[in-house]
């Protein structure tokens, strides 16, 4: 994989503004979402192009107006920029529940932006048959207020859509899987601006972009890097300082537990006829999120995740006043250690300045990690 | 005004007094249940789920609520150092701060208030309302691991848009809790004894309807600094002790009102309440007293009503369910500040204080909105307080004092120009 093949995700980053207002002006209509629950393939079916909003880097201020200080800074910093304007291309807001501070935004978004539609998918947390009943209705009422605003969604762009989707997942999932293996040339930062690019791409492009970086996994195989191998695990993180900062201090992402990262492009949609089911089915299969699964659960994908990773602790990097991860975290943490897994929580604010003091943590994190394997060695 | 203020509040109301011997005789059922036989389930407030508890001859448990309790004790600091030194973040809510703690603490010591809680034989983790009530319950089914667990689904729903699907979603959910409490305890419910059930509920609300009623009057019978008779909306829904105690709040509420009996000589002011009380400061309701503001509504109370028809209980709990929680969170927000507008028109409001509550973002966002509509609606003037609903910590009496002031002088300030 290039440089060039990356600086192309780069570019489709830093240019985003642009590239939405231009969608904006050829008549294109751009639905917003906070979280990765949302289903994007029924907005996508509809005819419009599901984006999802970046917070960034950077201060809050005029937000304040509208929230408090104590929610999380990706919500803060998508308040901000809605009071900015930069949201100003999007025609509705839809997201799909998750945590509290995401849905109390959604109930204020209008307020600050002109918006046609915006609306709360009531998602099921079970599964089963009730459920999946319900799920259809839930899906249904989206599809409807989508057609309200001249979307023209039906269960055969469903199809359609959930197989652009689907070619996306696939090559995305084995990206995560030559790095679990070992086998991918790019570090962590590379690999979450592949990610990212997907925000503000139509998936259309993004699928475009991602056929190039396509290849069959090395004849050599795994290849040696140097690092502490650990897994990396948190809602979002919206800045590859992080990750500059994790290998600077001695480590080496293997594998992620983030709502960005490989959660978002796992699992695959099953094998219904009933495009709605498909949905369905990975909406019940997908790797647990914080606001709507027991920490235990999360312990157990972790686990595994390391198992087939060979990586020597997990690394939490949570958003300040993120309650669903700083709740599950003293569960996690003991579920981890009695697995012989170490854990490091780091919080993380607006500004994702790191500083120094994030950085001894992580190098303590990483030296203990390689007192404790040197010791099971000798 | 006095900088001493106290922290317990100055009740005016006689049943206001009774209400210790109800909240003594349901703990004390609570602990009384295991040796009776009686199984004892946790589960959150805010739901239909008491209702066929108590028409099952389960006994119902509220953690949420136990935390009240604690902080009326001033036992949330020793709670909140066991959960915090357990790895639990101070930015948490305080409720579940307070109950983790207290599960892996004090909960042994039997000379803790009205004996402790009982340990949970049935959990009733909900999916659903906000997302620190539902981890709560994820810890209490790993610190009881003999429990039998039933998780109940109850997806978020904004009140507005509650319709059919939502509707018979729930009660399926609702079926299935009744399956599961039959299995687990042996218990059959009967269909008419939930019908009597529900229909206690019901008075109860509509007593609780009354009584808040007469708080329109001017001056005001009571105030908020009488809101612990909320308790039994909350624990005792569905019983006759809730409906005959609510009867003696109604009568002696409604005798204070046709007697023209006012919290304090001049009620000058009428103010309102947003987000929940600080249950370790309730003596803050009073400390408005002193320059003439009395507490005559809150946003809290009226989530705890909900009108139900007995005549078909399952749909009631349903609805009961799917209303509650969006009524004072930011589930549904248009919704809030429809209510908040018209409880300000309707109570004769002044000012309103919104308490921005460190421990509970979900009733704190939409605040701001509610604020700007309140002024440019009804030009009714509010203050935002920042303090915490549990966690004394996050409260500065001398900056809650320098708020108050001069926001209380701001109001006088008003009402001699309009005078003038």
């Amino acid at each position: 994989m290039s440089s060039h093949q990356i600086q192309s995700f780069a570019d489709a980053l830093k240019q985003s503004a642009d590239h939405f207002h231009g969608l904006q002006q050829s008549g294109r209509k751009m639905i917003g979402y906070f979280c990765t629950y949302t289903p994007i393939e029924i907005i996508h079916a509809a005819g419009f192009i599901p984006v999802r909003l970046r917070g960034g880097p950077g201060t809050v201020e005029k937000a304040y107006s509208h929230v408090p200080d104590f929610i999380c800074p990706y919500l803060k910093r998508c308040m901000e920029n809605a009071t900015d304007g930069r949201y100003d291309f999007l025609s509705g807001l839809v997201q799909g529940y998750t945590c509290d501070a995401a849905c109390g935004v959604v109930n204020i978004f209008g307020d600050v932006v002109d918006l046609e539609l915006i609306h709360a998918v009531p998602l099921p947390y079970a599964d089963g048959e009730a459920a999946r009943r319900y799920f259809h209705g839930v899906i249904t009422t989206l599809a409807d207020k989508l057609n309200a605003m001249d979307g023209r969604f039906s269960n055969e762009a469903l199809q359609r859509s959930i197989a652009l989707y689907e070619k996306i997942y696939g090559i995305i999932d084995q990206l995560y899987q030559q790095r679990l293996d070992g086998d991918l040339s790019i570090d962590a930062g590379d690999l979450q601006t592949i990610m990212d690019a997907g925000d503000v791409l139509t998936p259309e492009d993004y699928l475009r972009m991602l056929e190039t970086l396509k290849k069959p996994p090395s004849e050599h195989g795994p290849q040696a890097i140097d690092g502490c191998p650990v897994i990396i695990s948190g809602s979002l993180i919206e800045s590859s300082v992080i990750f500059n900062l994790i290998a600077s201090a001695g480590g080496r992402v293997v594998a992620d537990d983030l709502c960005t990262g490989w959660r978002r492009a796992y699992p695959d949609y099953g094998h219904s006829e009933d495009p709605v089911d498909r949905l369905f089915y990975r909406h019940c299969t997908r790797r647990p999120c914080p606001s709507r699964s027991l920490a235990v659960d999360r312990s157990r994908v972790l686990t595994d995740l390391a198992a087939r990773s060979g990586a020597k602790g997990v690394v939490f990097m949570v958003q300040k006043f993120c309650t669903p991860h700083l709740a599950d975290y003293p569960i996690l943490s003991d579920e981890l250690k009695a697995h012989g897994l170490p854990s490091l929580l780091l919080e993380i604010d607006e500004t994702w300045q790191t500083g120094e003091q994030l950085n001894n943590r992580l190098e303590s994190f990483f030296d203990m990690i390689a007192a404790s394997t040197a010791e099971k060695l000798s | 005004m006095n900088a001493n203020a106290k922290t317990k509040t100055r009740k005016r109301l006689q049943s206001s007094k009774e209400l210790g011997r109800v909240i003594t005789e349901y703990y004390m059922k609570c602990t009384s249940a295991k040796s009776e036989g009686i199984p004892v389930g946790w589960m959150p407030p805010m739901n239909g789920v008491i209702e066929l508890f108590y028409a099952m001859d389960l006994q119902p448990v509220f953690p949420e609520n136990w935390s009240p309790v604690c902080a009326a004790f001033g036992l949330t600091p020793q709670n909140f150092t066991v959960s915090e030194n357990m790895g639990y973040s101070r930015d948490l809510c305080g409720y579940l701060r307070n109950i983790i703690g207290y599960v892996h603490g004090m909960i042994d010591d039997k000379n803790s208030p009205f004996g402790g809680l009982p340990e949970p034989d049935l959990l009733l983790t909900p999916w659903g309302g906000c997302v620190p009530v539902m981890k709560i319950f994820h810890a209490l089914e790993r610190r009881f691991p003999e429990a039998k667990i039933f998780r109940g689904d109850l997806p978020q729903v904004p009140i507005e848009e509650i319709n059919d699907d939502h509707i018979a979603y729930v009660i399926s959910e609702m079926h299935r809790l009744v399956e599961f409490l039959s299995h687990a305890t042996g218990r059959r419910l009967d269909l008419d004894r939930l019908r009597e059930t529900v229909a206690l509920s019901d008075q109860a609300c509509a007593l609780w309807d009354e009584i808040m009623t007469y708080r329109t009057c001017i001056p005001a019978p009571f105030s908020a600094a009488e809101m612990g008779i909320m308790f039994v909306m909350v624990t005792l829904q569905g019983t006759q002790t809730a409906v005959d105690y609510l009867t003696m709040v109604r009568d002696e509420v409604r005798q204070r009102a046709a007697d023209g009996a006012g919290v304090i000589e001049n009620e000058t002011f009428r103010l309102f309440w947003d987000n929940i009380p600080l249950w370790y400061n309730m003596g803050l309701f009073n400390y408005f007293e002193a320059a003439g503001g009395v507490m005559v509504a809150e946003t809290y109370s009226a989530a705890w009503s909900i009108r139900m028809d007995p005549s078909d209980p399952f749909r009631a709990l349903a609805l009961k369910t799917l209303y509650s929680y969006p009524m004072v969170s930011c589930v549904s927000i248009s919704k809030r500040k429809e209510m908040v507008i018209k409880a300000c028109r309707d109570y004769h409001i002044d000012g309103v204080i919104l308490h921005r509550n460190k421990s509970c973002a979900p009733i704190t966002l939409g605040q701001m909105a509610i604020k700007r509509q309140l002024e440019d609606e009804l030009g009714i003037p509010s203050v935002i307080i920042d303090a915490d609903h549990m966690d004394a910590r996050n409260f500065s009496m001398a900056q809650f004092q320098t708020r108050a002031d001069a926001f209380m002088e701001m109001l006088a300030a008003k009402k001699q120009h309009r005078a003038s």
